[in-house]
């Protein structure tokens, strides 16, 4: 069930809502098909991830994916993200996924069963994917 | 109550979605079909399918005869002549076709006025920008200044002064459901071309478009009952005589040497390539279908339906509604609820009340900006939710989807 207790508390959670001040990379993304958009924040020191947030406004899904993956990846090496946002996606595609990589997330893994849901979990992946990618390149 | 024959012609009803009953209030995206346009197109496959126009054999006369049974059947429908009705692949075709052909003939040129509605479908209103950007004519929009989103006539009246060489609107929004006063068009632009997306406006109502004045009309067969694929455009003879062709190959031509061209006489002339034969055939018995039931009658039920509905979600405290909410909303609600993500509201309709609507931005970016000015909601999610009704929708449905919406409130709110 995409709507459990669980999916809701994390949907409604602030515990990483706002802006980070002290952020070392900033990232937009966007659904186009809902008008969807996301901030991201990371705070990258030593290859390490110290801190993230996020602002925006989504469904419950997109705001629930963005609080668990941000709970997850808080203190994670960058190349470790990397391996977890290759699982969620795995995960919400319905391929074969590597549960302990992804921990709590997996509350979520119903999504593969709504096609039309399965962009609204990936905002917040696909939007830390390009923060990843350009932090790597600099 | 849904009366039996109309159970019977759309088996589509007979489905259970997670054991619901199906209440499809999607028909603004898509209708859904009639037995019998799925069985023209069966039988049409089987027993008459060939190309169209070239070959001299039976079933090549046989499919062109039926072709041409179709096209003569719009012609009627909309009061004009066969020559004037193009078959195109749908609305988004149709207004693209529209927009070339009158820059290629010179109807359209450089510091020319383009006047959009705010309230248009991306394919109303993308095609006109961007070649804008190539072409150099100026594009203006016209600006709703009624509730949330409505186009009231002084919003019109405004560029009366303004002698645009265009004028593209829709005729029914697909976001508001407000159908606008088109009767009004040719009185305040006596001089423009005046394009008319009939995409919504033309499942509800009949349209003569002599009557009313406009130039181009254009609108598609799956919104009202018809096969995907199919679209017609009706366009004034005096331009499609005029206008140079948009797609060139096959069929539309008169004479290819290798210096020139000449082309077929009206419409093939706007008819390259293969069309979708069998949707052009099937698209008659659409046609048929609604003119058996009335369109006196099909507007009298979709309104009533839509009345119903905006007095039920009005009832729901944190519901806003967008458009006009008076006689002037044709099968259309839109709405969101506070607090509420569109998506999260469909979705439940969906999994729990077996209620299918839409969400999104509705391919009308710019009116959604609009709203979100216009919003008294703390968050607006840049989309909203929206139920709309066909012929075959009932006040069962009204009341099951205005159920829904209310526990979805309920329970968010807990
Ligand atoms: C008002 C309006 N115009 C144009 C279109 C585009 O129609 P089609 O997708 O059939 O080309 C639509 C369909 O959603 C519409 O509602």
């Amino acid at each position: 069930m995409m709507y459990s207790e669980a999916i809701l508390d994390y949907a409604n959670s602030k515990r990483f809502r706002g802006r980070l001040e002290d952020a070392t990379a900033v990232e937009e993304g966007k659904n186009i098909s809902c008008g969807d958009e996301i901030i991201l924040y990371l705070k990258v020191e030593d290859g390490v991830v110290k801190d993230t947030r996020f602002e925006g406004i989504g469904c419950v899904i997109s705001q629930a994916s963005a609080s668990l993956m941000i709970e997850r990846i808080i203190g994670e090496k960058l190349k470790n993200v990397i391996s977890i946002i290759e699982e969620a996606e795995k995960m919400a595609k319905g391929g074969s996924f590597d549960e302990k990589k992804l921990g709590n997330i997996t509350i979520m893994s119903d999504v593969k069963n709504y096609p039309a849901r399965v962009k609204c979990f990936l905002l917040s992946w696909r939007t830390l994917d390009q923060v990843i990618r350009k932090l790597s390149q600099s | 109550m849904l009366s039996t024959r109309l159970y019977e012609d759309f088996p589509t009803l007979k489905l259970k979605i997670n054991g619901k009953r199906l209440v499809y209030l999607d028909s603004a995206a898509s209708s859904l079909k009639p037995k019998r346009v799925v069985e023209k197109l069966k039988d049409f496959y089987y027993t008459s399918y060939s190309n169209v126009h070239r070959a001299v054999h039976t079933l090549a006369s046989q499919a062109t005869v039926e072709l041409e049974e179709s096209r003569e059947k719009f012609a009627n429908f909309l009061g004009v002549s066969p020559e004037e009705i193009v078959f195109t692949s749908g609305t988004t075709m149709s207004i693209n076709l529209v927009v070339v052909s009158l820059l290629r003939s010179g109807f359209l040129k450089e510091d020319d006025l383009v006047l959009v509605s705010l309230l248009e479908h991306h394919a109303n209103f993308v095609p006109w920008l961007r070649l804008s950007k190539f072409h150099g004519y100026k594009v203006d929009y016209i600006k709703p200044s009624g509730r949330f989103g409505t186009l009231e006539l002084d919003d019109l009246l405004k560029f009366r002064k303004a002698r645009p060489k265009v004028v593209a609107i829709t005729g029914l929004s697909n976001v508001t459901g407000q159908r606008l006063p088109v009767e009004e068009l040719r009185n305040v632009f006596p001089d423009s071309i005046i394009v008319l997306d009939g995409a919504q406006l033309v499942p509800h109502e009949r349209v003569k478009p002599e009557e009313i004045g406009v130039d181009f009309l254009v609108f598609s067969l799956h919104k009202m009952l018809g096969p995907t694929g199919v679209g017609v455009l009706y366009g004034r003879r005096e331009f499609l005589e005029q206008m140079e062709p948009f797609l060139y190959g096959g069929e539309m031509i008169d004479r290819v040497t290798l210096e020139n061209v000449t082309f077929n006489e009206l419409p093939y002339k706007f008819e390259a390539g293969t069309p979708n034969i069998a949707g052009i055939v099937a698209s008659k018995e659409a046609l048929i279908y609604l003119e058996e039931m009335g369109f006196e009658e099909i507007r009298r039920r979709t309104r009533k339906l839509t009345e119903l509905a905006v007095d039920g979600l009005k009832q729901i405290d944190g519901v806003e509604i967008y458009g006009p909410l008076d006689e002037r909303q044709q099968g259309i609600v839109s709405f969101n609820v506070k607090g509420i993500h569109p998506h999260d509201v469909a979705h439940i309709l969906d999994q729990e009340f077996g209620v299918a609507v839409r969400s999104g931005h509705h391919c009308a970016q710019p009116l959604i900006e609009l709203l979100k000015k216009q919003s008294t909601l703390v968050e607006f999610p840049n989309s909203t939710c929206r139920a709309s009704f066909y012929i075959y929708n009932t006040e069962d449905d009204v009341e099951t989807f205005v159920e829904g919406v209310k526990k979805i409130k309920e329970w968010f709110t807990r």
